[in-house]
C-alpha cells in the first residue's frame, strides 16, 4: 500500500473570507440592495414598534408624576375636609413605602409604634392583593364565590362560616384561578381582621381630630382660599393638627396652585359680565350668547388681547385683584399644557403592558413581520446560490471546503443583515420619535429614554443580523452540497 | 516554476523519488489509473450507463488527448479522474490515492493541490481580479498572501498576462480569460492539468495560442495534460489520443501511430 500524502484542507482565514464574501456583494450590488432594503423594512417595522412602545412608557411614567403633582391642590382640600373611609386608609398604606410621607402621616395619627405599624403595613398590603384577587374574577366566577360583596364587604361575608363555605366550594369548582395565598392564611388573615380594623379606624379617627383642629383654624373659610396661605401661618397649623405637609417641597406648590385655581375661577367667573362677553364675542366673530370658556382661555393665549381683556373686566367693574396681562397669558398657558398633560395619560393608558411594553397584539405582529422577512431573505439567498452555482461549484473545484461556501453565504447574509439592520434602525426610530412627537408634543421631549431607545436599535441591528444569517443557512447549506462538476456544465 | 517544482509535490510518495532521480522527461510513472470504471445514472426509473468499464494508465508528463461525440460519457470519465464525482462501480486512483476512500476534506485537498482545471467557459471567479483568481486555489491551499502574489505573478507572466493581473475578466477576451484560468489551474502546481474544451469557446487563432500555451507548459515544465477536446489541431501536440464511445475506449493510441492514420484520411478531418 502507498503512502498517501493527502491531508485535510486548512481553513481560510476569516479575514480573506470576509474579502471575497464583500467583494462579492460589491459585485451584485443591485440584488444586495434589494435585500437589504427588505431586511431595512422589517427591521424599521420592528424599530419603530419598539421606539414607540418604550416612548409611550417613559411619556406614561413622567405623566403620571406630573399629573400626580398637578392634582396636589385637589388632593390636599381634599384631605383637609374628608377622612376618607377604611377602605381608603388601607388602599393608601398598601400603595406606600414605609419612609414615605403618608406612612408616617397615619403612624403618627393612630398613635403607633414601627412594629405594629409595620404589621399594619404588612395587613393593608395583604388586603390589598386580596382584594385584587377578588377584582379579577369574572363576573360569574365572583357571583359563585363572594355573591355581591364588595371591598371590605367581602372580608365580611368570609368571616361568615356559612359564606366561607361557599366561597371554598366555588373555588374547588373554579379549576383555572388558583386562589393567590393558601386557605389557611386567609383563615389567619381574617381571624386578624377586628384588629386591622380597629388600627385603620384609628387612622380614620386621627384624621377626624386633625381635620377638625384644620377647621378650627379656618373657621368657614373655603379650604381653596385658605391654601393659598399654606407656605406661611395655615401650613404651620395643618403642620401642628399631624398632616405631614413638607414645608420645602409640598407647601410652595400646593400654595401655587391654590392661588391658580383661584385665579381661573375668578377669570371664569368673568363669563357673567356683560361686556367681557361682549369682547369675546367681537374677537371670535360669534353672538355674546355663544361665548364660553374655552373661546376666552383660548384669546387669553395672546399677551395683547389679554390686556385688553384686562381693561374691559375694569371697566365693567369686575375685580382684577393682582391679575396681570402676563399672568392671563401664564394661566392660559399651563391650562393648555394641563389639557396635553391629561391627553397624554389617555393616549398612553395602554403602556407599559407585556413584554417591553409591547401589547400582545404587537408581538404578535412583530413575529408575523420578522417571519414574513426571513422568508424574504431565505427567498433573495436561494436566487443569489442559484445564479451563483458555477461559482460555486468552481471555487468547489478550486478546493473550497464545503464549510467555506456555506460560511461565505451566510456571512454575506449577516453583512447584508448588518447594513440593513442600520438603515431600518436609524429610520424606525426617526418614525417612531416623529410620530410621538406629533401625538404629545414638544411637552415630552425631555421624557424621551434616549438610553434605552439606543438599546433598541442595537438590539434591532442584531435582529436584522440574525435573522438574515439563520435565513441563509437554508440555502447556503443547499450551496454547499452542490456537486462541483456543475462547474463542468457550460451556462 | 519549473519541472522540479512540478516533482516536488509528488516527492512523498515512494515510487516517486527515482523518478525525480533520473530526471527523465517520461518518468513512466502511472499518475492516474482506473480500474473498472463504471457509471450509470437513473433517470426517471431508466437506467442509462454512461461509463461501462473504462481502464487506463496515464503517466506523468504525458499530453493526453480525449475525444468522442457528445454523450459518448467523455465528461463522466473527466468528472471520475477530476474527483469530481464518484464512480458507480470500478476505482480511480489519483497519484495512487484511492478518490472514493477520501472524506470532503481530503477531496477538497486533492482538488486544490493535485489537479488544476480548467473549462470551456473559462469559470474565472467574476468580482476577483486576474491575480486573485489565481491566487484563490493558493489561499485555499493555505500558502501566506505575499507568497502567493509573488507567485501568482509569476504564473501570469507564464501565460503572457502579468500586465493585466488587476483586470476582471469581463476586462478580458476570451483568450485572456482562458489564459488566466491556465494560471489559475498551475495555481497549487498539480500534478494533473484536466482541460474541458480549453478551446471550444475561442476562435481558431486565440485557440492556437492555448494549445501553444499548454504543449509549451507539458514540454518545460514536465506538467501532466489530459484534455477533452473536439479541436483536431490537438492531434498535432499530444502524446497519446484516446477515443471513448458509448461508455467505451474506443480507442488509445500514441499519437505517431494516429498520424499515418489521419494523414490517410486527412482530407476529411482537416
Amino acid at each position: 500500500m502507498k503512502q498517501i500524502d493527502i491531508a485535510e484542507q486548512p481553513w481560510l482565514g476569516l479575514r480573506r473570507t470576509v474579502g471575497i464574501t464583500a467583494d462579492g456583494i460589491r459585485y451584485r450590488l443591485f440584488r444586495a440592495a434589494v435585500t437589504v432594503a427588505v431586511i431595512a423594512v422589517a427591521v424599521a417595522f420592528l424599530m419603530n414598534i419598539l421606539g414607540e412602545s418604550l416612548i409611550k412608557r417613559a411619556v406614561a411614567r413622567n405623566t403620571r408624576e406630573r399629573i400626580t403633582q398637578m392634582r396636589l391642590i385637589y388632593d390636599w382640600s381634599a384631605r383637609l375636609t374628608n377622612p376618607g373611609s377604611l377602605e381608603s386608609v388601607l388602599s393608601e398604606l398598601a400603595a406606600n413605602e414605609p419612609g414615605q410621607d403618608r406612612y408616617r402621616e397615619m403612624q403618627q395619627m393612630a398613635g403607633l409604634d414601627d412594629a405594629r405599624m409595620a404589621a399594619f403595613h404588612q395587613e393593608a398590603r395583604l388586603a390589598r392583593r386580596y382584594l385584587g384577587f377578588f377584582a379579577s374574577l369574572d363576573y360569574a366566577k365572583r357571583r359563585d364565590a363572594i355573591h355581591t360583596a364588595e371591598g371590605m364587604a367581602i372580608f365580611e361575608r368570609l368571616r361568615s362560616a356559612s359564606g366561607m363555605e361557599q366561597f371554598r366550594t366555588a373555588m374547588s369548582h373554579i379549576k383555572s384561578v388558583r386562589f393567590v395565598t393558601s386557605y389557611e392564611d386567609l383563615d389567619a388573615f381574617l381571624a386578624r381582621g377586628p384588629e386591622l380594623l380597629a388600627t385603620a379606624q384609628a387612622v380614620l379617627d386621627g384624621r377626624r381630630r386633625a381635620i377638625a383642629q384644620v377647621g378650627r383654624t379656618l373657621r368657614q373659610e373655603p379650604v381653596l382660599q385658605a391654601l393659598v396661605r399654606s407656605e406661611g401661618d395655615l401650613g404651620q397649623v395643618i403642620r401642628e393638627a399631624g398632616f405631614v405637609f413638607p414645608a420645602d417641597t409640598v407647601a410652595p406648590v400646593v400654595a401655587e396652585q391654590a392661588q391658580r385655581l383661584l385665579d381661573v375661577l375668578h377669570l371664569e367667573e368673568t363669563m357673567d359680565s356683560e361686556k367681557c362677553r361682549q369682547l369675546l364675542a367681537q374677537q371670535g366673530n360669534v353672538m355674546p350668547a355663544d361665548v364660553n370658556v374655552v373661546m376666552m382661555w383660548k384669546y387669553l393665549d395672546n399677551p395683547r388681547f389679554a390686556a385688553r381683556y384686562l381693561e374691559r373686566m375694569r371697566e365693567s367693574g369686575v375685580v382684577v385683584n393682582s391679575l396681570t396681562p402676563e399672568r392671563l397669558v401664564d394661566l392660559a398657558k399651563a391650562r393648555d399644557e394641563n389639557a396635553a398633560l391629561l391627553q397624554a395619560e389617555r393616549l398612553t393608558m395602554d403602556a407599559g403592558k407585556g413584554f417591553m411594553g409591547l401589547g400582545e397584539r404587537l408581538v404578535w405582529l412583530l413575529f408575523v413581520s420578522m417571519l414574513v422577512c426571513g422568508i424574504g431573505i431565505c427567498n433573495a439567498m436561494l436566487m443569489t446560490v442559484t445564479e451563483r452555482f458555477t461559482e460555486i461549484a468552481t471555487l468547489k473545484c478550486l478546493g473550497a471546503l464545503d464549510g467555506f461556501i456555506m460560511l461565505m453565504f451566510v456571512l454575506e447574509s449577516a453583512i447584508l443583515g448588518i447594513v440593513g439592520g442600520c438603515v431600518g434602525a436609524i429610520l424606525g426610530a426617526l418614525i417612531a420619535l416623529g410620530r410621538m412627537l406629533a401625538a404629545f408634543g414638544t411637552n415630552f421631549v425631555s421624557a424621551v429614554p434616549v438610553t434605552e431607545l439606543l438599546v433598541g436599535m442595537v438590539a434591532s441591528v442584531a435582529m436584522g443580523m440574525l435573522l438574515a444569517a439563520i435565513a441563509a443557512v437554508l440555502p447556503s447549506y443547499q450551496a454547499a452540497r452542490l456537486a462541483p462538476m456543475e462547474a463542468m456544465r457550460i451556462e | 516554476m519549473d519541472a522540479k517544482a512540478d516533482q516536488k509535490t509528488s516527492a512523498a510518495t515512494a515510487t516517486a523519488a527515482p523518478a525525480a532521480k533520473n530526471g527523465e522527461r517520461q518518468s513512466e510513472r502511472v499518475i492516474i489509473r482506473t480500474v473498472g470504471l463504471k457509471k450509470s445514472y437513473l433517470m426517471k426509473d431508466v437506467v442509462t450507463e454512461a461509463l461501462r468499464g473504462v481502464d487506463v494508465e496515464i503517466l506523468t508528463g504525458e499530453f493526453i488527448s480525449v475525444m468522442g461525440p457528445s454523450g459518448s460519457g467523455k465528461s463522466t470519465f473527466f468528472n471520475m479522474i477530476g474527483a469530481l464525482d464518484s464512480p458507480t462501480t470500478g476505482r480511480v486512483f489519483i497519484d495512487e490515492v484511492d478518490v472514493a476512500q477520501l472524506t470532503a476534506e481530503e477531496l477538497a485537498y486533492l482538488r486544490c493541490h493535485k489537479i488544476g482545471y480548467i473549462f470551456q467557459s473559462y469559470n474565472l471567479i467574476k468580482y476577483m481580479t486576474a491575480l486573485e483568481n489565481v491566487t484563490t486555489p493558493m489561499a485555499f491551499g493555505g500558502v501566506m498572501p505575499d507568497e502567493a502574489r509573488e507567485r501568482g505573478m509569476d504564473l501570469l507572466d507564464v501565460v503572457g498576462l502579468k500586465e493585466r493581473w488587476h483586470h476582471r475578466p469581463i476586462e478580458m477576451s476570451g483568450g485572456q480569460q482562458q489564459r488566466v484560468a491556465i494560471a489559475r489551474g498551475l495555481a497549487n502546481r498539480p500534478s494533473v492539468l484536466l482541460c474541458d474544451e480549453p478551446t471550444g469557446n475561442l476562435d481558431l487563432r486565440t485557440g492556437q495560442e492555448i494549445l501553444d500555451i499548454l504543449k509549451r507548459l507539458n514540454t518545460d515544465q514536465n506538467v501532466t495534460i489530459i484534455c477533452a477536446t473536439h479541436d483536431h489541431r490537438m492531434m498535432n501536440i499530444c502524446d497519446r489520443l484516446m477515443w471513448i464511445r458509448d461508455g467505451q475506449i474506443e480507442r488509445l493510441a500514441r499519437r505517431d501511430e494516429v498520424h499515418i492514420e489521419v494523414g490517410s484520411i486527412g482530407g476529411q478531418t482537416e
